[in-house]
């Protein structure tokens, strides 16, 4: 058995170094922790950080809904739709949670770390 | 040893270790990049979002198939829908007429899989009350909170014309009512076909694996790789996550509740389900879940128990041969049925008070 140089070391070093970054940069979650994900029908989903402040004008059949982030939670503040039933969804923090405006075609929901369901029963 | 030998071995060491840490590294990539081929849709159609979810099939595969059932679901909606003019609003006038209506195939199989239903359910579900469900405002994809609930001798005299679908009489394909009060709305129904048909296409399509959610209900096939799908149920109050089950195979998990669609007047609630017994919704529970192998029992079932409350329940469990269902009652209790009990995880701390029912 031969015995290992400072090289050697070195090499195998650097290769344990290397994985930790090697595991985050293919298998964490890019981007922050929590996300906030904007589909409306017929648009590209939009993806935005639940973090800072941010208002997003979101463009649907009826006319925009407005959607608010503030303080790692995110809501409706208003939509064109006549029964509100989005609006009165209220603020969402939680992974997995999720609010939709069917009659403008929106729905917004709350990514985790991980995708903890595939699929919302509701 | 002699120098030069060494200095091979060394290079030789170096070499193994580096293809080592690329292979390694490779390796990782491969694992996350191809590993879950997940395909995901959300698309406006039937009335609702729809979400598709594939696994396991590759891009054209995929948006080939997508295509597919948003062509399915689109011909479906305008078939089955309950107000827009179309066929079935036809066939309602015609029958409120009094004449005798030639249906399509999948007409008869529709209306005669409702009318079993119906039956099983002592008609809880009643697909035949288009018009209580109209006089409400529930015939509108967004009915305004500012306007009232209807007067109290209006649903009372929808409720005496009594239509149900023992009215019907069905001849191989000609159709006619005896009952001039009669109006179809399959309403949750129609979504449990629509999700079939589509998942009926997706297989077509040679998917083996995926999720079809039709606004909130779904049925999924295969699995998602190595782990099953894994399903979380809302929580009727909140936008959380009540529970969870996890599926492989093929199985359809289907729920109804109160704040799917509802509008609260002076501080009152009045939700989209109507109880064909009362006229008015029933608020005996928040939400009714089924889940069961297969499709087809879907939304009437899911209706049925929103009905039957805490108190009937179990009559519908057993008259349409559940298995698996939930109820969460007005007051937040959960009842569960045995083979549902075994495999359901809560997602809430602290967990809910679960009553067992035997059917």
């Amino acid at each position: 058995m031969m015995k290992l140089t400072r090289a050697d070391w070195l090499v195998l070093i650097a290769a344990i170094a290397l994985l930790p970054g090697l595991y985050a940069h293919y298998w964490g979650e890019q981007g922050p922790a929590t996300t906030v994900r904007i589909s409306a029908s017929g648009q590209q989903d939009i993806t935005l950080p639940l973090s800072g402040e941010r208002r997003v004008k979101v463009h649907g059949p009826l006319g925009d809904s407005v959607i608010e982030i503030h303080a790692g939670r995110v809501r409706f503040v208003s939509s064109p739709c006549r029964g509100k039933q989005c609006v009165h969804s209220g603020w969402l923090s939680h992974s997995g949670e999720l609010a939709a405006c069917l009659p403008n075609g929106i729905m917004v929901s709350v990514l985790g770390r991980e995708r903890q369901f595939d699929s919302i029963n509701f | 040893m002699s120098f030069d030998i060494l200095c091979r071995q060394r290079t030789l060491y170096f070499l193994v270790k580096w293809s080592l840490a690329v292979c390694i590294a490779l390796n990782l990539g491969a694992c996350s990049r191809d590993a879950e081929p997940v395909h995901q849709e959300q698309i406006l159609v039937f009335g609702t979002l729809v979400d598709i979810t594939l696994w396991g099939v590759n891009d054209d595969k995929a948006q080939q198939a997508t295509a597919a059932v948003i062509s399915t679901l689109n011909k479906l909606h305008h078939r089955w829908h309950a107000w827009e003019p179309g066929p079935l609003t036809e066939i309602n006038a015609r029958l409120a007429r009094g004449e005798t209506v030639t249906l399509d195939p999948d007409q008869v199989e529709v209306i005669r899989g409702a009318r079993e239903l119906s039956r099983q359910s002592g008609d809880l579900f009643n697909p035949a009350i288009g018009r209580l469900i109209g006089l409400w405002g529930f015939h509108s994809d967004d009915r305004p909170s500012t306007i009232p609930p209807p007067a109290p001798q209006a649903i009372q005299q929808l409720v005496a014309q009594h239509p149900t679908m023992e009215d019907l009489h069905l001849d191989g394909n000609k159709l006619r009512s005896d009952n001039p009060a009669l109006q179809f709305d399959f309403g949750a129904y129609v979504k449990s076909y629509g999700v079939d048909r589509a998942i009926d296409q997706l297989r077509r399509h040679g998917v083996a694996n995926a999720i079809v959610n039709a606004g909130g209900d779904l049925r999924a096939i295969g699995s998602r790789g190595d782990r099953p799908w894994r399903i979380g149920i809302r929580d009727p109050r909140g936008p959380g996550i009540l529970a969870s089950v996890e599926i492989r195979g093929d199985e359809s998990v289907f729920t109804s509740g109160d704040y799917e669609r509802f509008f609260v007047y002076q501080g009152k609630r009045y939700h989209h389900i109507i109880d064909p017994r009362s006229g008015y919704p029933p608020d005996g529970a928040m939400s009714a879940t089924v889940i069961y192998p297969g499709g087809g029992v879907g939304g009437g079932a899911s209706t049925a128990l929103m009905v039957a409350g805490p108190k009937d329940w179990l009559k519908v469990v057993r008259g349409m041969h559940l298995k698996q269902a939930m109820l969460v009652a007005a007051d937040r209790k959960v009842y569960l049925t045995p083979v549902l009990a075994k495999r359901i995880h809560f997602e809430v701390d602290p967990p809910p008070t679960v009553i067992i029912g035997q059917p």
